[in-house]
């Protein structure tokens, strides 16, 4: 569980978060969403504690992270994989975490081999690939078995299948009834992992809204060789029918079952039958619309 | 913070540059070996009346100079190299105490200078004696271990002083390149600097200089540099430690203060 409460932080005269509150809740994936500067990462690196919040609070299960004796047993954190130093090996870099917070040695081993590293669990980090280093960033969150997750941007520099890798890690460890943060400018990826998003703009709140009602189906595309008696057929059981360019027909308020029986009755062909929901994308450059044209801090 | 000293050290032994830095220092001791064996060879080539006339800076000590140098970068390399990578935020959220961080590096640092000091000046010491053996060259001491000891341990001591400044002044600066420019400063600089400033103000401040504490606190004073010697050892410790805690409290501030 992760609670911000009216966060405010200033860089100088800019103001990165503005009076921002939200919930992550355990047991879901939840999306952490905005343009470029609306103070995701200014939100995550208050929450680690590591920027200090003008006003307003943070608190992970409870209390200020600063105060957790073992943190990372408590909160898995990765907000930027290429914050590593090049000359140790990922062994090296893992133990000394594992050490700091007395996680055992055997951890070490088997989160190298969880994330995929085991090959390269004594070869210099310097000479990693972003993908590399992002499997090595998830292997430190991961290594105290921590009930919280906040990963800024991780699926940068994967290739798909390390995408789907994490995809599949992220709904797992939710599943698990754990509390997962994730950050990422990717609209489709998002869309296929979180069940929950929290938008923010210019550092204030804009949606906290789970998934699915932002995806929600809005219309139900019909095509049909007896169009006209069709679109008769449709408005007289009370659906809204609305001819489209290229011959179709957007149909709301009846779902693609009742418009599927009502065409049988009616003996009339069917060619195509369409759910269609507006995509997170869609949504998410509606809402963020009136903030594009200047961002605020980072 | 045991965890956190214990992590300190790991983070320290895992780094290649810490090994390089002590490399280095190997060479030091290997150049001053170098060096006896030239001076032999310089002594036996003068004519008996005039050997005496030949000079050499005491080799324990001008290890020492160097040595300090090269742990001060080890000091410096262990803020600035997490500065530099962004690796302090990994830092700061698996050790979450700030000032705690700072104890523990300061500890593995101040130790691990101090022990690579004494052991640089031993071996220098060592391999003196093995290649001058008996040749009274002036400079050289042929006092026995034990009367040398108080100078060694001295010295080992400001190399300590050194590394912990180096430490702090990245802490500070959070720029390797920064910390290194102030520290070669105060090591190289600010010597011949003082030196030039008219009397009695040359060796008053020639006196509390970190380069010249460590003979003023071993009591034999500094014939050889450029350093003052007025201090008695008690307030050469003193201002040893002002070196230290001066920074380290700035430092202190400074990282509880800031967001990392």
């Amino acid at each position: 569980m992760i609670e911000v409460r009216e966060l405010t932080k200033r860089f100088g005269r800019t103001v990165a978060v503005d009076g921002l509150t939200f919930h992550v809740k355990p047991g879901r994936v939840t999306g952490f969403l905005g343009p470029n500067g609306a103070g995701k990462t200014t939100t995550m690196r208050v929450i680690l504690g590591l920027d200090h919040p003008a006003s307003g609070e943070a608190l992970v299960n409870g209390r200020r992270y600063d105060r957790i004796r073992h943190p990372m047993r408590e909160v898995g954190a990765l907000l930027d994989a290429g914050a590593v130093q090049g000359g140790r090996t990922p062994l090296g870099h893992l133990s000394w975490i594992a050490r700091a917070n007395r996680i055992g040695r055997d951890r070490v081993v088997s989160v190298i081999e969880q994330v995929g590293l085991a090959g390269a669990a004594r070869k210099r980090i310097g000479g990693f690939s972003l993908g590399m280093r992002q499997r090595l960033g998830i292997a430190a969150a991961l290594l105290g078995d921590p009930a919280v997750l906040l990963l800024d941007e991780p699926v940068n520099g994967l290739d798909p299948d390390g995408v789907r890798w994490i995809r599949e890690l992220l709904r797992g460890l939710a599943a698990e009834g754990r509390t997962v943060l994730l950050s990422s400018h990717l609209m489709s990826e998002m869309e296929l992992t979180a069940d929950h998003l929290v938008i923010i703009g210019r550092g204030r709140l804009i949606a906290d809204t789970p998934m699915r009602e932002l995806t929600a189906v809005r219309d139900v595309l019909v095509r049909s060789s007896r169009a006209g008696d069709l679109a008769t057929a449709l408005a007289a059981a009370g659906g809204t029918v609305t001819a489209e360019d290229g011959g179709g027909l957007s149909v709301r308020g009846l779902d693609p079952k009742e418009i599927g029986d009502l065409a049988a009755r009616h003996a009339i062909p069917l060619h195509e039958v369409t759910p269609r929901g507006a995509s997170l994308e869609e949504t998410y450059m509606r809402l963020t619309a009136e903030l594009t044209g200047g961002g605020a801090g980072r | 913070m045991i965890d956190a000293l214990a992590a300190e050290w790991l983070k320290l032994r895992t780094l290649r540059s810490t090994f390089v830095v002590l490399g280095v220092v190997g060479v030091v001791v290997a150049l001053m070996a170098l060096l006896a064996w030239y001076a032999v060879h310089l002594w036996e080539g003068l004519p008996p009346g005039r050997r005496d006339r030949l000079e050499v800076s005491s080799l324990p000590e001008l290890a020492n100079w160097l040595a300090s140098l090269c742990l001060a970068v080890l000091g410096v390399l262990a803020f600035s190299g997490e500065y530099g990578t962004g690796m302090i935020r990994t830092t700061f959220t698996v050790l979450p105490s700030r000032g705690r961080v700072l104890a523990a590096k300061a500890s593995v640092v101040a130790v691990v200078a101090f022990c690579t000091g004494l052991a640089a000046v031993l071996a220098t010491y060592a391999a003196g004696r093995l290649i001058i053996g008996d040749r009274p060259i002036r400079g050289q001491s042929a006092e026995e271990l034990s009367r040398q000891m108080p100078l060694f341990l001295a010295l080992s001591l400001s190399i300590a002083m050194f590394a912990l400044l180096g430490l702090c002044l990245a802490a500070i600066t959070r720029s390797a390149v920064a910390a290194v420019a102030a520290l070669v400063a105060v090591w190289y600089v600010l010597p011949i600097v003082v030196n030039n400033v008219p009397a009695p103000w040359n060796e008053r401040i020639g006196s509390i200089l970190p380069g010249a504490l460590a003979g003023q606190l071993a009591g034999t004073g500094n014939p050889q540099s450029l350093g003052g010697a007025l201090l008695s050892p008690l307030a050469a410790l003193a201002v040893t430690v002002a070196w230290v805690a001066v920074p380290y409290t700035v430092a202190a501030v400074l990282l509880a203060r800031r967001d990392a």
